[in-house]
């Protein structure tokens, strides 16, 4: 049985080839994918969370310990699905049509599958009808909407007006983010939540699949 | 993209504005004068105003044209002079309609690796602009615009521009990376010995402002050290070595001492640059934009402070001591975000400016850092927020948030307006207007 303890280690430290070597042997011991992340890459990855909110980490760490969590999860999500074993909640996460700054969007993805929550990601500059199509066929229960430059905050507006305008307003809870996006703004183009920073994101993210 | 028209503004905002620009021409004061007494940390007869000087106190080329439209000037289309980030050139005539203090002198050749010269027209959306010449694109099916490197279509694209926004982004172009051949050389293919017809231009452009009457900002570029927006070469048309923002930004944890390697060299020919540039140009430019790497997010930062002064602050360091040693130049640092834990450092290292002061970052309010740092760090910026009032916002908002700025920066000097970072696109010609009026409202109520 390998030594467990060091896969949130290698999480917590960034090293992606630690945290991927852990993981394998875990497996191949028996170990079960669903263990394997919420007993170590979860706790690991709120850890990382932690010392970012309390400025003991960067951006670089954060994104050296994303890398990390990704190689685990790249061994154990196709093992996950096989099981049958159901995430926290499905999120569909992009950056917005228009914008395509997505460093704060990853990390934010990041964040959330260390949280637990099974993450599609579209990438960046996505159209309202690719979130619609995405959230609908996944059946996801969470829509995570970021954009960094104010020219583009209102696609934001448009993606959850076309929502509506689909009827699937109602299967959906719309979590909005990015440097110049405010609770303000959030609450005057009717989402369901703010989040100021990756770590508020996955509180707000659990707040609203639990609501 | 259209410029707002004028005639939708209340008559009283156009009589106003333009009253306040004969007011503004009836000065003893050089606008020189102005931004130099600012810049010693005393008070100017009244606080200087830039827009345009540089790449991040710039104006987007529709808030340009919309801008000309409102003030009445010749219906010309604008220069788009940097197309990363799609600034309008603000020439003369709009700088006095403005009732602006400083003119810039640029590098001579744009983010995209060509000359921002030999100008042509170009449809932009609607707009009709200048692009020079080499600024070479394709549009793709849906809307996007790629741009080429260096104008050579037969490189791949290095920018974007998607549909619904109206900047470029760049395109990134990461070779595969092997550790064990990382060579730090691959790095430095942007930094060299400025050329002969650099040279020339920037003494031409130099020679023209000095003696303009109006204070000089210079980009000369090649002492930024790991600015963000530079790492990807979208000037390069085959950049090698680490070129991925994020692999970037892990590097600087995990690849220490290649990105020190880069600084080292990187800071050897900035200030063999800087010296064959002064021998030019001497001291007709009044400050130096050094560097423009961004150290804060708009909640926390990019790193903590003790990495910053073993990474950065020595090469800093040793750029503005070499400046301050043989030029009357200040050195003018901008860095976006939550950057108050830096101030101390950046002023032992030497900057004597911060631009562009994001009072809407955490642990940025205004009047704690005028009195924490205001003696020591001139204030270039911080103004009026761009992420909120201005594009958002109604004049009266906008005008009561310039008019608090300028009582909590203004006195003593150290402080020259700028908004926080350049005018954004979609920002209401009126809003700008607002913000204008509000300043020179403030200058003669405090001055007159």
């Amino acid at each position: 049985m390998p030594d467990l303890d060091k896969l949130p280690e290698a999480v917590i430290e960034g090293d992606w080839k630690v945290a991927a070597a852990v993981t394998q042997a875990a497996i191949a011991a028996g170990v079960t994918p669903l263990a394997i992340v919420t007993k170590y890459l979860v706790p690991a990855m709120d850890e990382v969370g932690r010392r970012f909110e309390c400025e003991e980490y960067f951006v670089p760490e954060m994104l050296l310990s994303a890398r990390a969590m990704k190689a685990s999860m790249e061994i154990v999500r196709p093992l996950l699905v096989a099981t049958g074993a159901e995430p926290v909640g499905r999120v569909v996460i992009g950056t917005v049509k228009g914008d395509l700054h997505d460093i704060g969007k990853n990390l934010v993805a990041s964040m959330l599958e260390g949280g637990g929550f099974e993450v599609i990601d579209l990438g960046a500059d996505v159209a309202p009808q690719r979130f619609i199509e995405a959230a609908a066929t996944r059946h996801a229960n969470l829509v995570a909407l970021s954009a960094l430059l104010t020219v583009t905050m209102p696609s934001m507006k448009t993606t959850i007006d076309a929502f509506e305008t689909a009827g699937l307003r109602e299967k959906v809870r719309i979590m909005v983010g990015g440097a110049p996006v405010t609770q303000q703004y959030a609450e005057a183009i009717g989402a369901d939540g703010f989040g100021e920073s990756a770590t508020a994101a996955v509180a707000l993210a659990r707040k609203l699949v639990a609501a | 993209m259209n410029p707002s028209p004028a005639e939708g503004l209340p008559p009283c905002a156009w009589r106003c504005s333009r009253a306040i620009s004969r007011l503004l021409s009836q000065t003893n004061v050089s606008s020189r004068e102005r931004l130099r007494t600012a810049l010693d940390h005393r008070e100017p007869d009244r606080i200087p105003l830039d827009f345009g000087s540089t790449a991040v106190t710039g104006i987007h080329v529709s808030c340009v044209a919309a801008l000309r439209h409102y003030y009445g000037l010749a219906p010309e289309p604008v220069k788009v002079h940097e197309p990363y980030q799609m600034l309008g050139l603000v020439e003369d005539d709009l700088r006095a309609a403005m009732g602006l203090d400083v003119t810039g002198v640029f590098s001579r050749k744009t983010m995209f690796g060509f000359p921002a010269d030999n100008w042509k027209e170009w449809d932009f959306r609607g707009l009709d602009v200048l692009v020079p010449s080499d600024f070479r694109i394709r549009t793709e099916p849906n809307g996007d615009i790629l741009i080429y490197p260096e104008g050579d279509e037969t490189a791949a694209p290095s920018g974007r521009m998607p549909m619904g926004s109206a900047f470029f982004d760049t395109i990134i172009r990461q070779p595969e990376i092997d550790d064990e051949k990382l060579d730090p050389a691959d790095n430095l293919e942007d930094f060299g010995p400025v050329a002969e017809e650099d040279l020339a231009h920037l003494e031409r452009a130099a020679r023209a402002a000095g003696g303009s009457g109006y204070g000089v900002a210079a980009t000369f570029g090649g002492t930024a050290f790991g600015d963000i927006a530079l790492v990807p070469a979208p000037f390069l048309k085959d950049p090698k070595g680490i070129r991925d923002v994020t692999e970037w930004y892990m590097s600087t944890r995990t690849r220490r001492p290649y990105i020190h390697s880069i600084f080292e060299r990187q800071c050897e020919i900035g200030i063999q640059n800087l010296a064959r540039i002064h021998a030019r140009i001497g001291d007709k430019v009044d400050c130096v934009f050094l560097c423009g790497t961004d150290f804060g997010t708009q909640t926390s930062a990019f790193c903590s402070v003790g990495t910053f002064r073993e990474l950065w602050f020595p090469y800093y360091k040793r750029v503005n001591d070499w400046v301050h040693a043989n030029t009357a130049w200040k050195c003018f640092k901008h860095s976006c975000g939550s950057v108050e834990r830096f101030f101390d450092s950046f002023i032992e290292a030497g900057f004597d400016i911060i631009n562009p002061v994001q009072c809407s970052a955490a642990g940025m309010e205004p009047a704690a850092l005028k009195r924490k740092y205001g003696s020591r760090l001139v204030f270039w910026g911080g103004g009026a927020d761009t992420q909120k009032t201005l594009p958002f916002g109604t004049p009266r908002e906008v005008r009561e948030e310039v008019l608090r700025r300028c009582e909590i920066l203004a006195p003593g000097g150290g402080f020259v307006f700028n908004s926080i970072h350049n005018l954004q696109a979609g920002t209401p010609v009126e809003n700008i207007v607002a913000m204008l009026d509000a300043v020179h409202q403030f200058n003669g109520v405090a001055h007159a």
